[in-house]
């Protein structure tokens, strides 16, 4: 497989600030590849570049072997993109919004029908035709964006943050269509700062903070990494001073940096160590006759889980003045 | 309208990266042509569509025309009024009155539209750019291969399209005063012409604010600021102007200026006044003598005066245009003879060139001018500027829209396309 979209030492640079830090980015062609990081780590402003929508101030990026900085025309006929915030006309009809586009890519007439009724029953939206779009709920009109995006048939995808604001219905449907599309042979490159939000989603993604990828790689592969070092939320049963002591046995674990107690009998014990070491803790714990009630990672959130990951020493130069 | 306007450049196979650069060279002026042409088009289908919806756009044309036929009626009714009761006015023939009111029921309607068309271009386009800004479709826009030029120019004559078809309504409306005589089909002509450019001009103006600001609603509040500046600025300014260097009252105190306000205000203070223009087509179909031309001199006091002559017959002051420069322009050029270095005039009334005050200057009394010679000197002037600042709004809008600030004209067409 080759590597449909690429980026060399992409950086981007606003007065005061440095959004994109030399950044190299491979993906592989039929990916479904995601961007993590928090907000501001960079990830929108380097599919924006991807895009043709801003120009790096240095640095390669190339789309299906077209440099996206040299020949911007030739990159958009190859590639969709659906920003964060993606607008509806007002006043405007389904189909009219994908014809719209279809013209803005010069597909003629004849051939433009065809594809809007293949798109909308592709996105699902074929009862929807005559609608106007504003009238659409938001996951459908989230689905006739993606559509919008198809309407030249473009080989590569740049999806910013497509899954946010939907209810977990419109995501598991976007979940299938993007599934759909890659199975057609697109790439798909989506931006998020929520892990669990890809990690059903992507065949691999990249994890990105301060302009720079901290790690790529395939979902489980990352998630075990960012692991090593996680919270864990234990609900002990007892009263307090079994609590007390149930805190006491943890905190005496080598590999707990911390344990607190929170209200109803949960402790909160920062935790470096994997699966593997929860748990052997967690079987020390039940041998040490704490009656343990849950054990559970709390952290899923990605910011989280930086927090723990970055300050381990992760990236000191590039970082955001 | 849908499918049989040009269709865009023919698309090509997944070939672009192979084909030789010649080839792509030679084919690209004519496929960008029509590149270009295919996004303006899907712009402006687009635009119409949305604004042609529904009833209202034909509800408000319904009641913009009831309102403009019933103030031409009331303005006909006023300008018979005045004629009957105005003393100085009696004495002429019938075809004489009657050609008097097809001249102020012209004027009326002309200034009306010309209003109408001062406050909506802006309005229509000043939220262009901006609302697609806010919307975030500008980057969806961007991100296709359409050019910022067929984005811009797209909007802009959509936008206008509306306008245009208030315009063109009211022609019929206007062709009443053919019954009342006194103005020529030329003068409709003239005034229609006007009208257009200047909505293309205001058009551009506000889509360039639009392109420029961020928030459509600051957008909104430029763009009627800046028209308030046009219209009421400028003729503000060279009234202000004309009263300071002493140009009213037959120019009998002339030469007196503070500073540079010396001398007559330059002609181009008025270039981008929306009303100038049609006033002077206006005045200039009543030969500089009717009720719209001796209205606007009232108004103002005489610092701003289309009249042929004024100051009681003093002088022929060269108050050609809208007192403007002396070249000969504006509505009637009643004194061909007028010196071409500056003057200034002595108290005893004998006029002397400035650079040389020993010289007296001699001026020839007004020839009359026959009907229509000469007359079109201001107006056309003004178009032209109109014509430049258009284009050159409409550049920098593109290089405003265009994501990467960069010189584009017209897109390359396919080159790897599918």
């Amino acid at each position: 497989m080759t590597d449909i979209v690429v980026t060399r030492g992409l950086v981007k640079r606003y007065p005061g600030t440095v959004a994109v830090a030399g950044l190299d980015l491979a993906v592989a062609e039929g990916e479904i590849y995601g961007l993590v990081g928090p907000n501001g780590a960079g990830k929108t402003t380097t599919l924006r570049i991807l895009a043709t929508l801003l120009t790096a101030t240095s640095g390669q990026a190339e789309v299906a072997g077209i440099d996206v900085r040299r020949n911007p025309d030739a990159a958009r006929r190859v590639l969709g993109f659906m920003p964060d915030v993606f607008g509806v006309y007002d006043d405007m009809k389904v189909w009219e919004y994908l014809d719209f586009f279809a013209r803005c890519y010069g597909i003629p007439g004849a051939r433009r029908r065809r594809m809007i009724g293949d798109l909308l029953e592709l996105v699902d939206l074929g009862d929807k035709r005559d609608a106007y779009v504003q009238s659409l709920s938001r996951g459908m009109q989230q689905r006739l964006c993606l559509a919008h995006t198809l309407v030249h048939d473009p080989q590569v995808l740049l999806l910013d943050e497509p899954a946010s604001g939907l209810d977990p219905r419109a995501r598991v449907e976007l979940r299938e269509l993007l599934r759909e599309l890659r199975s057609l042979g697109k790439t798909i490159v989506i931006s998020s700062h929520i892990l669990p939000e890809l990690e059903e989603l992507c065949t691999a993604v990249a994890i990105v903070d301060h302009g720079q990828v901290l790690t790529q790689g395939k979902v489980a592969d990352i998630e075990r990494q960012l692991r090593f070092g996680a919270v864990l939320r234990i609900a002990i049963l007892g009263d307090g001073d079994a609590i007390e002591a149930a805190r006491a046995h943890l905190e005496g674990d080598h590999r707990v940096a911390s344990a607190t107690v929170l209200d109803g009998g949960v402790i909160e014990v920062g935790f470096r160590g994997d699966d593997e070491a929860a748990a052997e803790l967690l079987a020390a714990a039940i041998a040490a006759g704490i009656r343990v009630a849950s054990f559970a990672r709390a952290a899923s959130d990605l910011e989280e889980l930086f927090l723990q990951v970055t300050s381990a020493g992760e990236p000191a130069q590039g970082r955001v003045a | 309208m849908d499918e049989a306007i040009v269709e865009a450049a023919p698309v090509e196979p997944v070939d672009g990266a192979g084909r030789s650069p010649a080839r792509r060279r030679r084919s690209n002026p004519l496929r960008a042509a029509r590149s270009g042409l295919g996004g303006i088009t899907a712009v402006g289908v687009k635009e119409l569509r949305g604004r042609a919806r529904g009833r209202r756009a034909f509800v408000v044309l319904t009641f913009y025309l009831l309102f403009l036929g019933l103030f031409a009626w009331a303005w006909e009714l006023v300008a018979e009024r005045t004629y009957v009761q105005n003393a100085s006015l009696q004495g002429g023939s019938a075809a004489f009155a009657s050609a008097q009111v097809g001249q102020e029921v012209f004027g009326a309607l002309i200034l009306i539209e010309t209003l109408l068309v001062v406050f909506l271009a802006p309005a229509f386009t000043s939220g262009a750019i901006s609302l697609e800004r806010e919307k975030q479709t500008l980057d969806m826009l961007a991100a296709t291969p359409i050019s910022s030029l067929a984005i811009v120019v797209g909007k802009l004559f959509s936008a206008l399209a509306y306008v245009f078809l208030l315009i063109a309504a009211s022609i019929p409306l206007t062709a009443i005063v053919f019954v009342f005589g006194g103005v020529g089909p030329d003068d409709v002509l003239r005034a229609y012409t006007v009208l257009i450019v200047s909505a293309i001009g205001l058009g551009a103006l506000g889509l360039f604010i639009s392109a420029l600001m961020q928030r459509t609603q600051g957008a909104t509040v430029v763009t009627f600021f800046a028209v308030l500046f046009l219209s009421l600025g400028t003729m503000f300014g060279v009234l202000f102007w004309n009263t300071m260097a002493g140009v009213n009252r037959g120019g009998l105190v002339a030469a007196q200026g503070v500073g540079p306000i010396r001398g007559t205000a330059p002609e181009a203070l008025l270039w981008f006044n929306p009303f100038a223009a049609e006033y002077d087509v206006i005045c200039g179909a009543s030969d500089g003598y009717g009720g719209w031309c001796s209205r606007l001199n009232t108004v103002t006091n005489g610092a701003i005066s289309v009249t042929g002559y004024s100051g009681g017959g003093v002088l022929p002051t060269p108050q050609a245009g809208f007192g403007v420069d002396n070249s000969g322009g504006g509505v009637i050029a009643p004194v061909p003879a007028i010196p071409a270095a500056p003057v200034k005039i002595l108290p005893d009334g004998t006029v002397v060139a400035i650079d040389n005050p020993g010289a007296q200057v001699p001026f020839a009394t007004a020839d009359p001018q026959p009907f229509g010679v000469r007359r079109d000197t201001f107006w056309p002037r003004s178009l032209r500027a109109w014509a430049i600042l258009s284009l050159v709004l409409v550049v920098a809008s593109i290089q405003l829209v265009s994501p990467t600030r960069r010189w584009r004209w017209l897109r390359r067409p396919a080159l790897g396309a599918r």
